[in-house]
């Protein structure tokens, strides 16, 4: 079978004309480059889509750092180092790096820890779990956009589901969650929250089901506690999943953008400044272009440093 | 892999109240966002909030979509005046979602099974590099693309949208399906090598059956994605098209939300994007056990 196919993809189809429809292969003839042994022809696509379409706007981003938009002459002009000089001495900025740092740190932990704990939970193949873990799966559906309009209206001051339980257990007797300062972060977080920890239990769903059955076997028999189970076996055969998961999730944390802009455009005060708000800020409301785009370098700079100890600190290769 | 199987009838069944309280939790927002899609406007904004025992109506579900569920004559204007009909929106959203889905797991298979099989030269360097293009923040490609869009034409069209959405999802679907790849044993390649097949051969007739199930899962979330991204559908179409994480900023207006059309979209929206997801569903189950192929 495999012999044959391969005959048919070496041997041009239209020397065959009264060949099988067999010998053409199922859906697409074997592309040439495709027959060696040669990666590249295969990651060539990739490639080409990633060199048009992020190396371009990358090095935009650096050209236009160096410029700055002068509305009087509705142009860009060149200024040099300012727009970093400037970086570096903004306290918003600085702000703005804190609570992102603050708002991916919090949201990471808990979406980690929850998610293992419900992955855990819903690992079992008895009745009902299926759709458990199906239902589960539909916070992700909603746009962020949406999601944020959602939690808008369960947080109001008023008349929010949320706020109304939570003065009900006595937290707080009056205000809002997202119009004061100190709660504002953890209101949006929560939006965040609810809509990303079942893409961790997906996840981590997916690493616990392709464990093979036999340590886990041979440890019950031998008397193993289940925390001896999870601390031993399952963490440590999870790793590499939990890394990656971690991993992609740090990395759309740290440029939030959708939940703060709908829910409190940064506010009260900067209390929810994130960078990515900041440099949409700049851009957009302030046509600060140049500015704009170093927040945004600057920001690429900081995930590509925590990123990369991370994966040195995971040992993740690939 | 569960451990499940040797515990006792009373922990099994502590175990799925306690799933069914969690997931009950996480599917609370939905069911109340359902709920103030199907009642009357006045009802929104009660105090106590009605969590249950509100008024059925579909009327606001009928303007959004410009469907008639009998009965009333749906009135179909908004505030701004005129039809304000979601369902070509919904349509934009699906051919944007489904295009980009599909273009990114094509090319992102071919790019995964080279790197999870032929090894390059610094390989860990240019998955990173791969990886690296999803950390800038949205703003800061949104612009650039802007201005190339405008010179070349793409800007406010569908292809426009699917390339920078198979753009952005590229890292997620490379990164996962090399992984899955590399759950599939090497002996196999190595074996129908010998036997004479080709690369080719051995991908599409060996291993991308094998992998189905995780290129599944990974369309699934590739979809989902692209489904609901704003950023750069927000920037990169005037009106052309318009998606429905977009459209849906429509309803708040300076004179306030229309908390009812914007829940009958959320909800409304959801249909499409879970029906993708069960579609695919037989194949996700697949996938997430397909470990069991490892030895």
């Amino acid at each position: 079978m495999v012999e044959r196919s391969a005959l048919a993809a070496v041997v041009p189809t239209e020397a065959h004309p009264t060949g099988s429809t067999e010998a053409r292969g199922s859906f697409i003839a074997a592309p040439r480059a495709l027959l060696s042994d040669s990666a590249w022809p295969w990651l060539a696509p990739v490639v080409s889509l990633l060199v048009v379409f992020a190396l371009f706007p990358f090095f935009y981003n650096v050209w236009l750092s160096f410029q700055e938009f002068v509305p009087r002459e509705r142009a860009l002009e060149f200024v040099g180092t300012d727009n970093w000089v400037k970086l570096f001495g903004d306290a918003r900025m600085w702000g703005a790096l804190g609570i992102t740092l603050l708002y991916t740190g919090v949201c990471l932990i808990v979406q980690v820890a929850l998610g293992l704990g419900i992955a855990l939970l819903l690992d079992s193949d008895d009745p009902g779990f299926g759709i458990l873990r199906g239902v589960l799966t539909l916070t992700l559906v909603i746009p962020p956009a949406i999601t944020g309009m959602m939690f808008l209206l369960l947080e109001d001051a008023q008349y929010g589901v949320i706020t109304w339980m939570l003065q009900g257990l006595g937290f707080f007797e009056t205000g809002s969650i997202l119009g004061n300062a100190n709660t504002a972060l953890a209101g949006v977080m929560l939006a965040d929250i609810w809509q990303w920890t079942p893409f961790m239990v997906l996840i981590f769903l997916a690493g616990l089901r392709a464990m093979p059955t036999e340590p886990f076997e041979s440890a019950v028999i031998d008397g193993a506690s289940s925390w001896q189970i999870f601390r031993r076996l399952t963490l440590p055969m999870l790793g590499r999943v939990m890394a990656i998961a971690v991993l992609l999730r740090g990395i759309d944390l740290f440029r939030t953008f959708d939940y703060v802009f709908v829910m409190t455009s940064g506010g009260p005060g900067t209390a929810t400044y994130t960078l990515s708000l900041y440099a949409w800020q700049q851009t957009f409301s302030f046509i600060n272009w140049g500015y704009g785009a170093a927040i945004s370098l600057f920001s690429l700079f900081v995930i590509l440093i925590v990123a990369n100890v991370f994966v040195a600190a995971t040992r993740l290769r690939w | 892999m569960s451990v499940a199987a040797y515990q006792s009838t009373g922990s099994r069944v502590l175990r799925a109240l306690f799933g069914w309280l969690v997931v009950g939790v996480f599917f609370f927002p939905i069911y109340y966002w359902f709920s103030i899609a199907f009642r009357p406007e006045s009802q929104v904004f009660t105090k106590p909030p009605l969590v249950f025992g509100w008024d059925f109506t579909a009327k606001s579900f009928e303007e959004v979509f410009g469907i008639s569920f009998g009965g009333e004559q749906a009135a179909t204007s908004l505030a701004g005046g005129g039809n304000f009909f979601m369902t070509p929106y919904l349509i934009d959203t699906v051919i944007v979602a489904v295009g980009s889905t599909a273009l990114v797991i094509v090319i992102a298979t071919l790019a995964s099974y080279a790197l999870s099989r032929m090894r390059i030269r610094g390989q860990h360097h240019f998955v990173f590099w791969i990886l690296s293009t999803r950390m800038m923040p949205p703003v800061a490609i949104a612009i650039p693309m802007f201005f190339i869009y405008k010179e070349i034409g793409l800007m406010d069209t569908h292809l426009g949208i699917i390339l920078v959405h198979a753009l952005m999802n590229l890292p997620l679907a490379v990164l996962l399906l090399k992984s899955f790849f590399d759950d599939i044993p090497q002996e196999i390649d190595e074996a129908a090598l010998i036997d004479g097949a080709s690369r080719w051969t051995i991908f599409r007739r060996i291993v991308l059956p094998m992998a189905i199930g995780g290129i599944a899962a990974t369309a699934v979330l590739c979809f989902i994605f692209s489904w609901t991204e704003f950023l750069f559908v927000l920037t990169l179409t005037q009106t052309g098209l318009k998606t429905i994480p977009v459209v849906s900023s429509t309803f708040v207006t300076s004179t306030g939300t229309a908390w009812g059309k914007m829940a009958a979209l959320g909800v409304g929206a959801m249909v499409p994007a879970f029906i993708f997801i069960l579609l695919v569903q037989k194949n996700l189950v697949r996938g997430l056990t397909m470990g069991g192929l490892k030895q």
